[in-house]
């Protein structure tokens, strides 16, 4: 009995001491010269003139998998154009949302490009390029409103819905309400944006604020109309994630983005992708 | 008739456990000896035959084989249970090979013979006991007089110098013993030496050369079948042979 | 029919994943019964340290669930040894089903009567020749339904390597639902597969079951 409870032992540290050896990088070292010679991840990646990128085929716009085996979306669009600035190919990889970060840890892909967004807890666990395209939000109208909002503080002093605990909420909260421009009770509070949408269709409040991805498909099911769409009350946005601790890989696609960004190339496969 | 001893017991105890089952048999067999075995349930005939081929080696005394003590430590028990063929009650075939191949397979995997050799070899052992036309045949489609020559088949293909039968009929329904008896009669004939524990006393008579007497873990008596049968020295010996020819056709086993 | 056509080209888009399917479940069951028959002999004829090894393997693996097996060859020994998806997946499930094909081994090594041991031993063979040559070959062959069993579970249990990103039917399955918003047809396809795989191998298994059946 003592023995095989001594083998037990054995494997369970056996297996705590392979799940306790975090992984010994070569720390990214940035070189301060004015050609820096590219190392770390960045320097992997072009030695293979591949860069390999994890994503979760099943969200479409903005990653899936058409009927000829092929990755489609703004994702993929964006990323085949990253991976030309940097001259090399790009292999994606599909797998499940939940083991991306891991994947990227371990060092089984180099990126994650999955409509990810930056939280505070996963990026103590890797690191996050800027963002590729802000989140955006949409303020909804009843289908014969008259109403015009030009940008998010037009909406001051009209009857307004949002949903409970959400960031619009909280904007219209901090912006709105706690400037004097809106009346406390002229704000609603909604479990679900579905019942949102019906109080905006009876004329009960005249505008809903929300996510713009669902709120187009909202609207198009209730007959309701998007009055603006806005980056003004939305918070962070959707970004590349690589491995820790490559500040050098980091900076080349974050250069990469900004260039997409400001050469209207993202707008571009955007509009193609069908996205707000 | 001085002839080196085939096979030499000397004192062998053998207990498991706390039982003590055999305690003390001393036994020499000369060459073309067929010495049956008898005695009541329970007395260590079969424990006997077990020690001599070391499936359950002696826990004391000593055993030679020809010239080699096979009881020394050491000694490699595989080469000596080659030498030593052992047929069981209960046939014991492989059951996942034909006839043929529970001949064959102890031929190539044991004395290393190609196939075609093991072969030739089996269908030889298998005429032996008359069983040619039987050699494609599984152990569950022959009858159990069958089974026990396919085994003794077996046994001989390995060139056994003593052959070990472990109440080779008992098991069988009384028509189909005579089979199995002819085939031994036959090699006890061809001169094979040969330990027989059975109750079959027409087959002890006709054949043995020495009748062994044993009970309660001792051999009591020996002796050839004529004096053994008609004027044994020992008061059991006679009770015994008188009770179990008085059953012989009952064909109990042990 | 619109809804067969439907069908029929999901189902083109999902076969894709069949082969991969198929592989995994044949590389899990070789390495499962690589590791299955040399634990259960292990079990049976091995002295007290091979025995308390066998156990521990089968008793430790049965605990886990295959998912975190998965894991942990995926990405926790990545630092030593980099599988693939494909490998680690695969392995994964294949020592998981060692686990319970040591078990079933161990009961069919046991189910041999003694008699054939015995008898193996009279005509001078080893005790590893007598297991290799007369004590395996019959316990093979008495395991084979319940090895068919557990050839299904796996056949089964195969959908997990997606969580590696292996694209085998269930993860095609996912995919085009995604796509095309009808889960109904997806699913539907995936359950014919999976139905005709099983079939398939039932039939096979039951065929090699009567051809080497053992009359005792």
């Amino acid at each position: 009995m003592k023995k095989q409870a001594a083998i037990y032992l054995l494997l369970i540290v056996a297996l705590l001491a392979l799940g306790a050896c975090t992984p010994v990088r070569p720390a990214a070292t940035t070189t301060g010269g004015d050609a820096p010679a590219a190392t770390g991840k960045l320097a992997e990646i072009q030695a293979a003139g591949k860069l390999v990128v994890g994503t979760s085929a099943d969200y479409p716009p903005y990653e899936s998998i058409d009927a000829d085996g092929n990755f489609v979306g703004f994702d993929m669009d964006l990323i085949r154009a990253v991976g030309a600035e940097l001259g090399v190919e790009v292999e994606i990889q599909d797998m499940p949302f939940d083991t991306l970060i891991a994947s990227v840890q371990e060092g089984k892909i180099d990126a994650v490009i999955a409509a990810m967004q930056a939280t505070a807890e996963r990026d103590e666990q890797v690191d996050f390029t800027i963002p590729y395209r802000m989140t955006k939000d949409a303020f909804i109208g009843a289908g014969d409103t008259t109403i015009v909002i030009e940008q998010a503080e037009d909406a001051a002093g009209m009857s307004i819905g949002a949903q409970t605990g959400t960031v619009q909420e909280r904007w219209i909260q901090e912006t709105l309400v706690a400037a004097g421009l809106t009346a406390a009770d002229q704000v609603s509070s909604y479990e679900r944006a579905d019942l949102a949408a019906l109080d905006v269709a009876n004329g009960r409040i005249e505008l809903l604020l929300m996510d713009a991805e669902p709120a187009v498909a909202l609207a198009e099911q209730n007959g309701l109309k998007i009055l603006l769409i806005t980056e003004t009350t939305a918070e962070g946005g959707k970004s590349i994630a690589i491995p820790d601790g490559e500040t050098e890989l980091k900076a080349e696609l974050d250069r990469i983005i900004q260039k997409l960004i400001d050469d209207g190339t993202v707008q571009r496969i955007q509009e193609e992708n069908g996205l707000p | 008739m001085t002839t080196d001893p085939i096979l030499r017991l000397e004192n062998v105890h053998k207990s498991f456990g706390e039982t003590h089952v055999l305690k003390g048999v001393s036994l020499t067999i000369q060459p073309r000896d067929v010495v049956v075995l008898v005695g009541p349930s329970g007395t260590g005939k079969s424990t006997l035959l077990r020690c001599i081929n070391l499936l359950s080696p002696p826990t004391q005394g000593k055993i030679w084989l020809e010239e080699q003590e096979i009881t020394a430590p050491g000694v490699n028990q595989d080469k000596v249970r080659q030498r030593i063929g052992m047929v069981f009650q209960d046939f014991n075939l492989f059951t996942h090979l034909t006839a043929l191949g529970n001949v064959m397979v102890g031929l190539t995997r044991v004395r290393k013979m190609n196939k075609k050799e093991a072969y030739d070899l089996a269908m030889l052992e298998l005429d032996r006991v008359g069983l040619v036309d039987r050699a494609d045949h599984y152990p569950a489609q022959l009858s159990g007089g069958q089974k026990q020559r396919v085994a003794i088949a077996r046994a001989l293909g390995m060139d056994p110098h003593v052959m070990l039968f472990d109440e080779p009929t008992s098991a069988l329904d009384p028509e189909l013993t005579g089979e199995v008896l002819e085939v031994m009669q036959q090699l006890g004939q061809e001169g094979m030496t040969m330990m027989v524990v059975s109750h079959e006393m027409g087959f002890a008579r006709r054949v043995a050369s020495r009748i062994v007497f044993m009970e309660g873990g001792y051999i009591v008596e020996e002796g050839p079948p004529d004096q053994m049968f008609d004027a044994p020295r020992n008061e059991r010996t006679r009770e015994f042979l008188n009770k179990i020819s008085s059953f012989e056709d009952n064909g109990q086993g042990e | 029919m619109d809804i067969l056509q439907n069908l029929l080209t999901t189902l083109e888009f999902i076969i894709q994943g069949l082969w991969i399917t198929v592989w995994v479940t044949v590389v899990a069951l070789v390495v499962g019964l690589v590791f299955g028959v040399l634990t259960a002999l292990m079990r049976v004829y091995g002295n007290r340290f091979w025995r308390q090894v066998a156990t521990v393997y089968s008793v430790v693996i049965r605990a886990v669930p295959v998912v975190v097996i998965i894991f942990i060859l995926f990405f926790v020994i990545a630092e030593y040894v980099n599988l693939s998806p494909f490998l680690a997946g695969s392995l994964a499930l294949g020592f998981a089903s060692g686990a319970y094909q040591s078990e079933i081994f161990r009961g069919a090594l046991q189910a041999v009567p003694a008699g054939q041991m015995t008898a193996a031993r009279a005509i001078g063979m080893s005790k590893v020749q007598a297991i290799w040559s007369i004590v395996l070959p019959q316990a093979l062959r008495l395991a084979l339904p319940a090895w068919g069993n557990e050839a299904t579970l796996v056949l089964k249990d195969s959908t997990l390597v997606f969580v590696v990103g292996v694209p085998e039917i269930l993860r095609r399955t996912q995919q085009v639902s995604a796509r095309t918003n009808e889960p109904f047809i997806a699913f539907g396809a995936a359950m014919l597969l999976y139905l005709g795989l099983t079939l398939l191998t039932t039939q096979f298994l039951g065929w090699v079951e009567r051809r080497y059946r053992l009359q005792m």
